[in-house]
């Protein structure tokens, strides 16, 4: 079950993680993209500018000196990019964005071109320059893809890192999480959490150690005093119960005396079994688990029945089992007993007259369920210490704890269930 | 019959002195363990009862000194203790028997007598109260002779009343002799009551006497007229 937890909760984190990272990520790409590309598009013009200068100071310099007005209808014929053309006013060199239609694509192209005065012979003339910017268009195109796909590159590599690192270094927190977990007070078996080299996790290994130390410290000294306070009481409790047996056999007892004696008889057994389940209780635990035999369920409850039966005589119960299927458990068949024995007793004591007792033992299940006074019973407190639910004398309230403290060693699960008026008990082993 | 009652709680040393103490039974009290060790040593006696916790010694080093000194007196652990493995450790140091406080004395007399006749009678062990006769290895009951059908149980109870004989018994202390290991469990003592019932009719069907009375409130009490 742990594990299960632990599977949901890596992958929440995780997730938690990679969400973060991928909005950012498209956060970045929409802010920077447009950014990035009139950056790159004004670093190119800036460049295309500078190439057109370039040009015109290459062709004053080598050409215009060379050229006569008779020439310039052929320059104009044998150039493409660079062409004379009749003056107009015009201040310095002028640079700016134009179309021409292009033959081969049949469509208007972009193109930058620079127009300066130039002198030859007498008369005024301008030079034009151009270079095509499709070029450029198609290189923006190619440079945004490159863009993207590193960008999407770099996500991937980013989440598969995180995925990676997030796995190893959460491994040492989910480890020790499994075992805080599984860890019960009552179980000797100490709690070893990982040592880490993350700071954070080893604090929180030690403060959590510090506290299972301390809850400890406090549960072994409450078991303690409980068992010596039951042992103690045990001598009293046997003097208590000699005194009356001897005081009984007196022939001088009237008849309002012997009723007295009778209560007190009566208080003394009760304080007496409630003292002896105070002792089982604090017996309990992981310690006198070592005898462990392998055994049928059935053969308890089969064994135990015969007394239950003639128990039920009195409020005329009928009991019925149903044992379907041979369940096989290995544990400490006394404990296993104790908690049979005070399952059944449970639904005898709680039971109405002529009431109904059912047991089932299915696939790895064992199921109690008997007619009962009260209505469905608030399953929280159920298994508490004293938490006594019915108006019933009899019973002490510690029964279901036993029975509760037994399956929790075992790691078995059991469950109350409110039926068609039956109180059901399900054992799961 | 000689009994050696070791037990530090002088209170409840006195009331098994007192229930036990009657025409059956002389009952000595050693309070701690080297009295308990110095009556050992000079006296034979029939039954022990021993408590295994002892203010100046452990109980189990008086079964380590029976054996020693070869003594073949039956031992009843009496013992606040309930592990099982303080009563295998008693079984295995030579203890008969092992009853945990609190009990009930009329549980502890018919304990008492049942060791006794385990440890006396090796032949045909009977119980017999005037006309009524039980033989404890075949669990027959005859009345006048004539063979009586008890069940188990009405047996147990027979022999639980007439260990008992002139003293009043309660029904808790019936249920819980009948039910053995699960006396904790009982929900009641009324069944007690049908039982006896039964045991009454088939006694008187024999025409036995009627030795069971009612005593009001308390219990029973098997008596002669």
């Amino acid at each position: 079950m742990p594990w299960a937890i632990n599977g949901r909760m890596t992958k929440k984190l995780l997730y938690k993680t990679q969400q973060i990272y991928l909005i950012v990520a498209i956060v970045i790409f929409i802010v920077i993209a447009p950014i990035f590309y009139s950056v790159s598009r004004w670093m190119y013009i800036n460049n295309t500018d500078e190439t057109l200068v370039d040009y015109k100071v290459d062709f004053i310099k080598k050409m215009l000196p060379k050229i006569h007005e008779e020439n310039i209808i052929s320059w104009n014929k044998y150039n493409t990019t660079q062409q004379i053309i009749p003056y107009y006013p015009l201040k310095g060199d002028t640079i700016y964005y134009t179309t021409y239609f292009s033959e081969i694509e049949q469509e208007f192209e972009p193109y930058r071109e620079l127009d300066t005065p130039i002198k030859i012979g007498e008369n005024k003339y301008i030079f034009t320059t151009k270079i095509g910017l499709l070029e450029s268009e198609d290189l923006m195109i190619s440079i945004a893809i490159l863009f993207f796909i590193l960008i999407a590159l770099l996500l991937i590599v980013l989440g598969i890192i995180t995925n990676k690192i997030s796995v190893k270094l959460w491994k040492p927190f989910y480890e020790n999480l499994a075992q805080i977990e599984a860890f019960q007070i009552d179980n000797p078996s100490k709690l070893l959490l990982k040592q880490t080299t993350i700071e954070e996790f080893n604090r929180l290994n030690l403060s959590i150690e510090k506290l299972v130390q301390n809850n400890f410290i406090i549960y072994e000294n409450q078991r303690e005093f409980v068992e010596n306070a039951a042992h103690e009481l045990q001598t009293p409790i046997a003097v208590f119960k000699a005194k009356i047996d001897v005081l009984m056999q007196r022939s001088d007892i009237t008849k309002g005396q012997a009723a007295l004696l009778e209560s007190l008889n009566n208080s003394i057994d009760r304080l007496n079994k409630l003292n002896k389940n105070l002792l089982l209780l604090s017996k309990i635990d992981k310690n006198n688990f070592s005898k462990i035999t392998s055994f049928q369920i059935k053969e308890i409850i089969e064994k135990q029945l015969a007394f239950f039966k003639e128990q039920a005589i009195q409020k005329n119960i009928d009991i019925k089992t149903y044992f379907t299927d041979a369940v096989n458990i290995t544990t400490n068949k006394g404990f296993t007993e104790i908690l049979c024995s005070n399952l059944l007793l449970n639904a005898i004591q709680h039971n109405i007259v002529n009431g109904k007792i059912s047991i089932y033992i299915t696939a790895n299940k064992l199921t109690i369920s008997n007619t009962g006074t009260a209505s469905s019973i608030k399953s929280e407190s159920l298994f508490n210490r004293f938490s006594k639910t019915s108006t019933s004398e009899k019973g002490n309230g510690l029964g279901l704890a036993i029975v509760k403290k037994i399956v929790d060693l075992n790691n078995w699960t059991i469950t109350y269930s409110y039926k068609n008026n039956l109180h059901s008990f399900s054992i799961t082993f | 019959m000689k009994l050696l009652l070791i037990e530090d709680e002088p209170e409840l040393a006195k009331s098994i002195q007192l229930y036990l103490n009657g025409n059956e039974f002389i009952c000595e009290w050693a309070k701690n363990f080297s009295l308990a060790i110095d009556k050992i040593s000079m006296y034979n006696y029939d039954c022990i009862l021993l408590d295994l916790m002892l203010p100046d010694g452990d109980g189990f080093e008086i079964l380590k000194s029976l054996k020693k000194l070869n003594k073949i007196d039956g031992v009843i652990i009496i013992s606040a203790k309930e592990t099982l493995d303080s009563k295998i450790k008693g079984f295995n140091l030579g203890a008969d028997d092992y009853l945990t406080k609190p009990f009930h004395l009329s549980e502890l007399l018919v304990r008492v007598q049942a060791l006794i006749r385990r440890k006396q009678f090796e032949g045909n062990p009977q119980v017999v109260y005037n006309e009524i006769s039980i033989n404890l290895v075949t669990k027959i009951t005859k009345v006048h002779n004539i063979k009586l059908d008890l069940t188990k149980t009405e047996t147990d109870l027979l022999l639980f009343l007439i260990g008992n004989k002139g003293r009043v018994v309660t029904k808790s202390s019936i249920a819980e002799h009948l039910s053995g290991d699960m006396a904790d469990m009982l929900d009641n003592h009324d069944f007690v009551y049908a039982h006896i019932k039964n045991l009454k009719k088939k006694i008187k069907l024999a025409k036995g006497d009627n030795y069971i009375k009612t005593v009001y409130a308390l219990g029973y009490k098997w008596e002669n007229d």
